[in-house]
């Protein structure tokens, strides 16, 4: 790689809740235009909703989120729902899509590294393991994505987490399903605590030496202020936030990390969440609609209360079933 | 029809192919052509998640995106192998991109196009007596490059 090639670095310090998602798609049209590889930061001033490009408004809880609740922004690259609040930070690294490699989740773990490294900078000793995490837990969301000519990842640092209202954005089928969600949310997911000046430091340092980039303070253009007054009407369209039409999927199932999901389904009378972890049980509760509600981690004890084989069916193909 | 195994990954031979997007082509007679995606394609993304094609009667240009997908929550265009109108969805990929996965060249197809230049496009494509040897070259590319285990 050229040794002159140039880092653009821009810190938006605080910004709306609109803006923390409309910059870096807006840096990603400059990139795509022949723009510098940017590394972005912000932080949201309030909180809000971000989907994924391709997810359904659908799972969102009509209550929480949206005209009455908090605001919803559909993102450009992957993943699901997230609650985002100003506890914490967001990185966003852009760069020409002709760095992408042939096979995308390579791509996407070569544009996280650089920001692994600067989580164990400032202390925090973070691995890559198909997520940022410190040790099982989950301590940064990411996507990533091609947004035009460019590649774009994106993760966070999280200062505070706020585990209640995160499971709550989530169109539950029963309370059972979103307690159970939460229950393995606050098990799984993790704030780490950290001076964000210091990440941002590091952070710049680690990608440009990854990279061999010179850094350099930096701002958006002016044909990227054009492009963000576009993306600023374009992210509140409610025909741009609505998407389409999502999976239909024959049970209810949400992710919590990589390797963790819960799902909940109905067999007749039967209520029956369960919580996997790569594939394998941790959880089962079973409700019924008289009141009736058992909790375990035994599979046979459920299916001998219960008399039913069709749970031990369901919960092989809940098993089975990759997060999405 | 014949589907040929190449380094590991089936292929077939009376389709056409752009192997830089990793997209086929089925000539179906006219102008009308069928479109999906290789199976070296499909092992460089990953499992599937989502996928997303323009509606009917849009128009899409060579090497332009006419749909996205969704793997390791990574969102990347699906490219045009050829220019022409959209004539159809496979409205079942859509709802369930495995389907892409386990049947890559049959029912797993993404679109149907009209044609607008095919005689003038069909030469950037990949086929007949070559298939086999540039799938396998690039098959060797993505080893050499790590993208592939051996």
């Amino acid at each position: 790689m050229d040794r002159s090639a140039t880092l653009r670095v821009i810190d938006f310090g605080t910004v709306t809740p609109l803006r923390s998602q409309t910059l870096w798609h807006a840096i990603a049209s400059g990139v795509s235009a022949g723009g510098p590889p940017t590394l972005a930061f912000c932080r949201p001033g309030g909180r809000y909703v971000s989907i994924g490009f391709h997810r359904s408004i659908d799972e969102l809880d009509p209550e929480m989120c949206g005209p009455t609740g908090l605001a919803v922004f559909r993102r450009m690259v992957g993943g699901g729902p997230v609650y985002i609040d100003p506890g914490q930070l967001f990185f966003q690294m852009v760069v020409p899509a002709d760095w992408a490699t042939a096979r995308r989740g390579e791509t996407i773990r070569r544009l996280l590294e650089p920001a692994v490294a600067a989580f164990r900078d400032v202390g925090i000793p973070a691995s890559f393991d198909d997520e940022i995490v410190l040790g099982d837990r989950k301590i940064c969301g990411h996507a990533g994505g091609q947004i035009g000519g460019a590649l774009v990842a994106v993760g966070n640092v999280i200062d505070s987490f706020d585990h209640a209202a995160a499971a709550s954005i989530v169109r539950a089928p029963a309370p059972e399903a979103r307690d159970e969600y939460l229950r393995q949310m606050r098990r799984f997911v993790a704030a780490t605590p950290t001076d964000f000046d210091a990440f941002v430091a590091a952070a710049t340092h680690r990608y440009a030496d990854a990279f061999a980039l010179d850094p350099f303070p930096g701002d958006l253009d002016a044909t990227e202020r054009r492009e963000l007054d576009r993306l600023d009407r374009l992210f509140v369209d409610p025909e741009w936030v609505g998407g389409v039409e999502g999976r239909r999927r024959p049970w209810w199932r949400v992710k919590v990390t990589s390797k963790v999901w819960v799902t909940h389904a109905r067999i007749d009378a039967l209520r029956v969440t369960a919580a996997f972890r790569e594939g394998r049980v941790r959880s089962v509760r079973v409700c019924t609609d008289d009141g009736v509600s058992v909790a375990t981690r035994n599979v046979e004890e459920v299916m001998r209360r219960f008399g039913a084989p069709r749970i031990g069916e369901l919960l092989e193909e809940m098993a089975a079933g990759a997060p999405a | 029809m014949a589907t040929v195994t190449v380094e590991g990954f089936p292929v077939r031979t009376e389709f056409s192919y752009d192997l830089t997007h990793h997209m086929w082509v089925e000539e179906l007679g006219g102008e009308r052509v069928r479109v999906g995606m290789d199976a070296l394609g499909l092992e460089t993304s990953g499992t599937l998640a989502h996928l997303m094609m323009v509606e009917v009667g849009t128009e899409v240009a060579r090497g332009e995106p006419f749909g996205s997908l969704e793997a390791e929550k990574y969102v990347g265009p699906l490219v045009a192998p050829l220019s022409g109108t959209v004539l159809a969805v496979n409205a079942d990929a859509v709802a369930s991109p495995s389907l892409v996965q386990s049947d890559p060249y049959g029912a797993g197809w993404m679109v149907e196009l009209s044609a607008s230049d095919l005689e003038g496009e069909r030469s950037g494509l990949v086929s007949g007596d070559e298939i086999v040897t540039r799938f396998a070259q690039k098959v060797t590319e993505y080893r050499l490059e790590g993208v592939l285990a051996e």
